[in-house]
């Protein structure tokens, strides 16, 4: 990497060689997330033994791997999950350490888990639960609260992306949803949230083919050279829909493979026991 | 002993009676099964003043447009403005006259149960005794808002008893505004309520309990309703230190619909008891329960729902349903769902549960962003909406709403 890029900022950027090419030449290579040798376990059992992630902005990375090879804990870990005790490692997002931050500290910084499980909340519907969330992120961005209106215009606006309408948003935040409404639930708070990084956890799972596509190409609208998204699946399916730039396979807790969008192609035909097999050798 | 002076007192021979029960029984303590948890022994170790006097304080009492408003304070009844046709305000010995007929009725009435010794006290010493008077399909536009306030310098005892007499077709929408001064030195307040509801009536009581830590009240309310009557009953216990409510409902017709929702938010060194029972005596009725807890600090609570249904009460529905929410590991919830069924041919449903906060919804929330401490005041509200929701006077309800959060807001230290 030439080392002019790393302190140049967007406005001198922009400023000398136009939007766009500032846009691309500085975000798309900015180091967004770094997991270094993270170690985390669960009561006694040791989960995650040794995990080595960089993604960039822009860039999108698939997390694939066989049951219980801990890609679901390693979404946990990066959005803050207390059950989840990290014992070695760090992991720094945009030069912060991620681990010191609370869960709602990490959203506020731009990081966003779309839950594999979306939790049901009775009593509080989507666009009460969205306006707190909004309203308290901005406020630990130094930022004023938006108001009745700019809510009213901004849910409008994020709505168009997932196709999702305004009766589900007034009911109880997942409280007897479909399996698609709450994946599609989900992507609708990612586009209100705008974040930085977005881990969608097994974000196919329970989905038939068109709700996937619905939610895939709400994740592909909200895409942009300035944020990144990891993608956490045992199947290569949604990646047939959201294409990653790398793919990594991990196993008994660690990333054992990593390569282009062709290696989940190789993982669809040959399943994982090829590069499970060529470890014991 | 605290009782001692009211050896001394003389009443006149039917209050004396009332007063002598009392005394033979005493206060309640928790070796009597409908106290088990809630002893009042300790208020023994006061000296009482049982004859209030002392002269009322400005409160700052609810402020609802568009109401009559009868205040109470320290005991002393009074009302407010003017009441519309139809609807009078009258001691009970000038309205047991006009009223012989009803009066022999309401004393053939259901006798009150065992262990209310409280009762008692209130039937022998009330400071006043009042009635609510709606005459024959009389339907009032506007609530009636009655403040309830008690503030002294001496531990003092406060016992009003109130009548409230709908005639058929009547109805009332009644809010019962209950308080006490956070600096009083000890009040014990026992507030009694009789209600009538005659045929095709409508009650709607809506009582709020926001009393200082000193105050020790105790509420009895006893409905009887004949056919087709209605009654939404709502008690929201907020603040205090120590709140038993007694709550009986006398399901004495067909089709009657007898509605009774609860909330209550104990904090710490505060303990809400509430006890129900509704008698279904005759065939078709439904009754619907719904109390919810929010047990925060150290608190207590206990809810004891009792359902009858006797042998002629064919076709009843009745369905109970209370739900705890424990917010802190220091606080207890008490629950006895009581069920008693004589009748065969009839739907009764009932179901407790006490939990603490999902720890999954809770994280939920805080990867969207909310604080921890944002998070539980939104669930914890959201569990109780659905019966602040019920109440259809938004003024009120915005009320109810913001003291309850402030209360939680208060006990997560935010």
């Amino acid at each position: 990497m030439p080392l002019f890029r790393v302190n140049l900022n967007k406005v001198w950027f922009r400023k000398i060689y136009g939007f766009n090419f500032a846009v691309n030449y500085h975000f798309k290579n900015k180091r967004m997330l770094s997991i270094t040798n993270l170690h985390a376990q669960i009561g006694e059992k040791e989960i995650l033994r040794g995990i080595n992630l960089e993604v960039k902005a822009g860039e999108v990375h698939a997390i694939m791997g066989p049951n219980g090879s801990g890609k679901s804990t390693l979404a946990s870990v990066l959005a803050g999950r207390e059950d989840y005790e990290v014992t070695s490692g760090s992991v720094s997002f945009f030069g912060k350490d991620l681990l010191d931050l609370a869960p709602e500290e990490r959203a506020a910084e731009g990081v966003f888990l779309a839950f594999q499980y979306p939790v049901e909340i009775p009593g509080v519907s989507t666009t009460n639960f969205m306006k707190s969330a909004v309203n308290e992120i901005r406020k630990y961005r130094g930022e004023e609260p938006l108001d009745a209106v700019q809510f009213l215009k901004m849910f409008k606006e994020k709505m168009a992306y997932v196709n999702i309408d305004q009766s589900l948003l007034s009911r109880s935040l997942n409280e007897g949803f479909s399996g698609g409404e709450k994946k599609r639930n989900e992507i609708f708070q990612m586009a209100v949230l705008a974040p930085k990084l977005a881990i969608l956890d097994e974000t196919d799972s329970g989905l038939d083919i068109d709700a996937l596509r619905i939610v895939a190409e709400g994740v592909n609208k909200l895409k942009s050279p300035d944020n990144a998204t990891i993608v956490v699946t045992h199947y290569q399916r949604l990646l047939d829909y959201i294409v990653p730039d790398y793919v990594h396979v991990l196993y008994k807790g660690r990333i054992v493979k990593s390569g282009t969008k062709e290696l989940a192609l190789e993982l669809e035909e040959k399943g994982y026991d090829w590069i499970i097999s060529a470890l014991v050798d | 002993m605290a009782t001692d002076t009211l050896v001394t007192i003389s009443l006149p021979k039917e209050k004396q009676s009332s007063l002598d029960r009392f005394l033979a029984k005493g206060f309640p303590t928790n070796k009597w099964e409908e106290w088990k948890y809630t002893s009042l022994k300790s208020l023994n170790d006061i000296e009482w003043n049982w004859n209030t006097s002392e002269q009322s304080v400005n409160s700052a009492a609810l402020a609802l447009e568009n109401t009559v408003e009868i205040q109470t304070q320290n005991g002393k009844m009074t009302l407010l403005g003017s009441l519309p046709t139809g609807v009078e305000y009258l001691d009970f010995a000038s309205f047991a006259a006009q009223n012989p007929e009803f009066i022999r009725t309401f004393n053939e009435r259901n006798p009150i149960l065992d262990q209310n010794s409280l009762y008692d006290l209130n039937d022998a010493l009330a400071s006043s005794h009042q009635v609510i008077w709606v005459k024959k399909g009389v339907k009032l536009d506007k609530p009636i808002l009655h403040t309830y306030f008690a503030s002294v310098s001496i531990a003092s005892a406060i016992q009003i008893k109130l009548l409230i007499y709908l005639e058929e077709g009547a109805s009332l929408t009644w809010v019962d505004d209950l308080a006490s001064s956070e600096d009083s030195k000890s009040i014990l307040s026992n507030y009694v309520q009789e209600i009538w509801v005659s045929q095709n009536a409508h009650l709607t009581f809506v009582k709020t309990q926001d009393f200082g830590l000193s105050t020790t009240h105790v509420d009895h309310t006893f409905i009887n309703q004949e056919d087709q009557s209605l009654v939404d009953m709502f008690t929201f216990s907020l603040n205090g230190g120590l709140i038993r409510n007694n709550l009986h409902f006398y399901v004495d017709g067909e089709q009657v619909v007898s509605n009774l929702n609860g909330l209550y938010v104990p904090g710490n060194n505060q303990l809400v008891d509430s006890h129900t029972v509704v008698d279904h005596r005759m065939p078709n009725s439904e009754s619907n329960e719904l109390y919810k807890g929010v047990l925060l600090g150290n608190s207590t609570g206990v809810f004891n729902g009792k359902i009858f249904v006797r042998p002629d009460a064919q076709k009843t529905n009745a369905f109970q349903s209370c739900k705890n929410v424990l917010a802190s590991d220091k606080a207890t919830m008490n629950t006895k769902p009581q069920l008693e069924i004589w009748a065969d041919d009839v739907k009764c449903s009932h179901g407790t549960t006490t939990g603490q906060l999902s720890d999954e919804a809770l994280f939920y929330m805080q990867s969207r962003g909310i604080s921890q401490d944002a998070a539980k005041t939104l669930l914890m509200l959201a569990f109780v909406q659905q019966v602040i929701d019920k109440v259809e006077i938004p003024a009120l309800k915005e009320s109810i709403s913001n003291r309850v959060v402030a209360k939680i807001q208060q006990a997560l230290g935010v």
